[in-house]
């Protein structure tokens, strides 16, 4: 079978299952720790969909479906508490009929409640909510929900190699026919032949694809999030009306996590964390949970998303998260590079799925996927399977 | 919100050493201390400083990292010798103009800072829950069903720091025996006496020598040191 090279160590960990499933050669390659970039640094939520009902149909069908199938296939790390949204004024009140027929038509089991059995489910609520519905959202370990498909890909037979970064695609006539990368772990650098290059780079996607003289439409987009020390709900508490800064704060383990503001950058690597973002995102969690007024900072990260650029202008909250893979053949008349940008980490299944099915295509098998089904390996198999 | 511009009042920086431990094998090996200096600002963590290191000046500076936020575990380093997370660890709290970074000790060193983790999970077992039944949130009278992850991390810091670890290296560790002793509670009492006699084997609880430095440099609040007490006592009767 084909031998396939991923480049990055977040969804590409998906895509590494995946391929392996179908019966390919897989060699992953990560610059870093794996899920150090973006897959395992966002907020946690394992999304219903609901969040995008309003503005990205599509994304929230898709990430509905998705959330269902992870709690199949990975349940070790979902704290499965479902979610509320929470209307606080008449303005996001007007959007509780179109947000409710949203769900409907996305499939999404949503339901309104009382205020007061939302607040008899999260006691901290805002007392002045004057809406509630609640959503199968959940929260998720961002590293231990990702790692098992690292664990199933490694036990099926995929070569993973963090640490190893990517300075150069090899080139023979019009085809990219391998990488050139540098192992940090030892300092060496090495060619690596591929018949298939993905570059599954995320925010960074831009870059590989220049080693190769190709632009995508990858913007990325940082944002920050902040957690403050205490376990202020059970419940993903979401503000009810169109996605914006500070609109969420997903429970994980002792912390609440706030989330998130988003601006566009030209420079994935350029993740500050402004004080004036950290200070709203305060100041909005504690309308929804007055309580975070109370909690100093526990930890303030950002990370860059990969957003699909579809318009430059673009607010980018409203950029959708769906997610769109590309044939350099067709595109650019670049043999051997498939480049795969968008999406997100509930989607991340999907997302390989679609990309592998590309993958298909272009070798001519005729294989079909399994990864809906196949249940994957704990977290911890990613190390245990090296126990003797 | 709006593009951040770097515009308005310049913030105060203070210039700090970074003395790291690097070790690629067959390369910088043995492994040497080298040294980074760096502008700080109030606000940044070890971590953040080691991403500006390895963006700005070494892009081939090893060290584990995803979460950023204590969840993940993968940044736990000993920083001015103290088992730490370097995302929580804020520079200016250290109160030093040097930092001295080196990885965790106990474990095999894959290069520079970052250690792997296959040891640590010799004793702990792939299909352990990870979940349990959350506290109550205040002003509730149960926790209504909900769930949530584990406190541990699974960070190896107690590893690193247990001189019962150092000194007889087969000793499964407070990590392992914390983690086994949640498991019992999680189980049926058919299935808890096996537990129990893992836990009692002589590389086992019987090795732990009462230092409690484990549950000192604990980041998440697990107190291995306490499952480990209780364990004893249960196998004393």
């Amino acid at each position: 079978m084909e031998h396939v090279l991923i480049i990055g160590g977040g969804v590409g960990g998906a895509l590494a299952h995946d391929l392996t499933l179908r019966g390919f050669r897989v060699t992953l390659v990560e610059k870093g720790e794996l899920l150090s970039g973006t897959t395992g640094r966002h907020h946690g939520l394992l999304h219903s969909g609901a969040r995008y009902v309003l503005h990205d149909p599509a994304a929230a069908r898709e990430c509905w479906e998705e959330n269902q199938i992870l709690r199949r296939i990975a349940p070790q790390a979902i704290e499965p508490n479902d979610g509320l949204f929470v209307a606080l004024d008449e303005t996001d009140l007007s959007f509780r009929e179109p947000f409710l027929e949203g769900c409907a038509a996305a499939g999404i089991p949503a339901r309104e409640i009382s205020v007061d059995e939302a607040l008899a489910r999260v006691p901290g609520l805002n007392p002045e909510a004057k809406a509630a519905v609640r959503v199968p959202d959940g929260s998720m370990d961002a590293f231990r929900l990702a790692l098992p498909f690292f664990a199933t890909a490694r036990a099926n037979g995929a070569e993973i190699r963090p640490y190893c970064e990517v300075t150069a695609l090899e080139r023979r006539g019009g085809a990219v026919t391998g990488v050139q990368v540098c192992d940090h772990r030892t300092g060496r650098s090495e060619t690596i032949g591929a018949d298939l290059v993905v570059n599954a780079a995320g925010p960074w996607a831009g870059r590989i694809a220049e080693m190769a003289a190709v632009q995508v439409p990858i913007q990325p987009a940082p944002g920050v999030m902040v957690s403050v020390a205490g376990r202020l709900t059970h419940m993903v508490v979401n503000r009810l009306h169109p996605a914006g800064e500070g609109d969420i704060i997903v429970p994980q383990r002792r912390l609440s996590i706030l989330g998130t503001t988003a601006w566009l950058a030209d420079d994935p690597d350029r993740v500050t964390a402004p004080a004036a973002h950290i200070r709203r995102l305060l100041t909005l969690g504690a309308q929804l949970l007055p309580a975070v007024r109370s909690l100093q900072p526990h930890a303030v990260w950002s990370a860059s998303r990969p957003l699909l650029r579809t318009d430059p202008a673009l607010d980018p909250y409203s950029i959708s998260r769906t997610f769109d893979c590309f044939d350099h053949a067709v595109r650019d008349r670049v043999e051997g590079l498939v480049t795969l940008i968008g999406g997100k980490a509930t989607t991340m299944r999907a997302m390989a799925e679609k990309s592998a099915d590309l993958i298909c295509r272009k070798t001519g098998r005729n294989i079909a996927g399994r990864t809906r089904e196949t249940v994957l390996r704990p977290y911890r198999g990613y190390w245990r399977q090296a126990v003797p | 919100m709006a593009v951040p511009t770097g515009q308005g009042e310049p913030e105060p920086m203070r210039t700090i050493r970074f003395k790291i431990s690097r070790f690629k094998p067959g390369r910088i090996d043995p492994s040497r201390f080298e040294t980074f200096v760096l502008a700080v600002n109030e606000n940044m963590t070890v971590l953040d400083c080691l991403e500006q290191i390895r963006l700005v000046q070494d892009p081939t500076l090893v060290y584990r990292h995803s979460c950023h936020h204590s969840a993940c575990g993968t940044c736990a380093c000993i920083i001015n010798g103290t088992e730490r997370l370097a995302c929580l660890t804020r520079v200016w709290a250290l109160a030093t103009t040097t930092v001295t970074l080196a990885p965790l000790r106990g474990f095999a060193r894959i290069a520079d800072l970052a250690v792997d983790m296959t040891g640590f999970y010799r004793e702990i077992e792939a299909e352990w829950e990870v979940l349990r039944t959350a506290e109550p949130l205040a002003g509730a009278a149960d926790s209504g069903g909900a769930l949530r992850l584990e406190n541990c991390i699974e960070c190896g810091a107690c590893v690193s720091v247990c001189p019962a670890v150092q000194a007889h290296p087969p000793f499964m560790g407070p990590a392992a025996l914390a983690a086994l002793h949640n498991q019992m509670q999680k189980t049926t009492a058919e299935q808890r006496p096996a537990l129990l006699a893992r836990a009692a084997v002589p590389h086992g609880e019987p090795m732990c020598e009462r230092a409690l430095a484990c549950s000192r440099v604990c980041p998440t609040g697990v107190y291995p040191a306490r499952h480990i007490a209780d364990l004893r006592r249960l196998r004393l009767g």
